[in-house]
């Protein structure tokens, strides 16, 4: 990444980020969103995450070529990762499930 | 010697503010932050680990948690930069996901009536999911103030900021697959969705999404797939009649 690139994704996404977090503090003290705006703000949070793990996870035209451990891999160490977030509610545990049984795979089918 | 006595109570009134601010406002804070801050240490690392395979510097990565301070997009935007995104979509992307914050600022703005507008702005830009948890529960207790609020903010920030470089320096002399690192992200955000409220919305959202990512990768639109999906998956979820989330809601409480 050049440093102009890093330039342009800091200054897009800090303004954004800080339009977000410090406008609705200054703009609702003492009132209430709108019902439909205030459940179209809560469905974002699962519909983006769902997005990204998708994006993540499916790689359709690799699929279309036939089994490859490249791309089922981090589908199957996905499983464990959804069990433990369940369970335990734990980013930092996610992220040791999810990087340890991917590592593991990885050794296992000769990938690393 | 005249002068010594001013000075000498200046520094007496000084050192006292201080010991008050370390006694009513940092040391609770602390108290508070040190399990946030544990957390940012394991998740800064990795994250530190993504942005040097992306190319950042050290100095890049701590200027990156300081100004924009967000983990889903600090994770994000190496993540898609490697995988040859467009800028545009790099920043409509983090965007979309920070939208959420939207709300963490609607539902403190209740506890900032008393604060000054400088002390509200500061507060209200380091919010994180995590801190906002701590600090919600602890001001709905009634025992806690925006000073102490922001200086847990402060504390997390910190610890992410020097978890991230850290993370950088650490990946110059550790060789990890990058397919690794990045795996990170993916349980991360494995996580953030196991941690939705499974509502008949949320899923059917959830659902929408991923479909959607499906197909603009299936007829070419990657680089604005994951855009385009959570907005399908939104659109799918607002389609939901309330009444369908309400008895579903409802089945769950009675469960309980």
């Amino acid at each position: 990444m050049t440093f102009s690139d890093f330039l342009i994704v800091l200054v897009g996404c800090s303004l954004t980020m800080v339009a977000f977090r410090v406008i609705p503090l200054f703009a609702l003290k003492g009132k209430e969103l709108p019902e439909t705006v205030s459940k179209a703000l809560g469905l974002i949070a699962p519909a983006a995450f769902a997005a990204l793990i998708a994006n993540d996870l499916c790689n359709p035209q690799a699929m279309a070529d036939g089994f490859s451990w490249v791309w089922a891999a981090p589908l199957i160490a996905a499983i464990p990762v959804a069990f433990v977030g369940v369970k335990t509610k734990s980013m930092a545990w996610c992220i040791v499930a999810g990087v340890g049984v991917l590592a593991f795979l990885m050794l296992a089918t000769g990938q690393m | 010697m005249a002068w010594f006595h001013p000075l000498s109570s200046w520094v007496a009134y000084n050192r006292a503010a201080m010991e008050n601010i370390a006694r009513h406002i940092l040391t609770p804070a602390l108290k508070a932050a040190w399990p946030i801050m544990a957390g940012y240490v394991v998740l800064g690392i990795p994250c530190g680990f993504l942005a040097q395979a992306a190319g950042l510097e050290w100095w890049m990565a701590l200027l990156m948690s300081f100004v924009l301070y967000s983990g889903v997009g600090q994770y994000m935007i190496p993540n898609m930069w490697l995988a040859g995104n467009p800028l545009a979509s790099i920043i409509l992307s983090v965007s979309l996901v920070n939208t959420r914050q939207m709300l963490y600022g609607a539902s403190l703005s209740r506890f900032c009536a008393q604060a000054g507008k400088r002390l509200s702005y500061i507060f209200g830009a380091t919010v994180t999911d995590e801190s906002f948890g701590v600090n919600l529960a602890l001001l709905e207790q009634g025992d806690w103030g925006i000073k102490r609020a922001t200086a847990v903010n402060f504390f997390s920030m910190t610890t992410w900021a020097l978890a991230n470089a850290a993370g950088v320096l650490i990946a110059g002399a550790v060789s990890l697959p990058t397919a690794l690192a990045s795996y990170a992200m993916t349980a991360l955000f494995i996580c953030l969705l196991c941690m939705q409220a499974p509502t008949v919305s949320n899923l059917v959202a959830a659902m929408g999404a991923a479909v959607g990512v499906v197909v603009c990768k299936l007829v070419g639109l990657s680089g604005m797939a994951i855009f385009i999906g959570a907005v399908i998956g939104v659109a799918a979820a607002m389609l939901v009649p309330t009444s369908a989330c309400s008895e579903g809601e409802a089945s769950r409480g009675d469960q309980a």
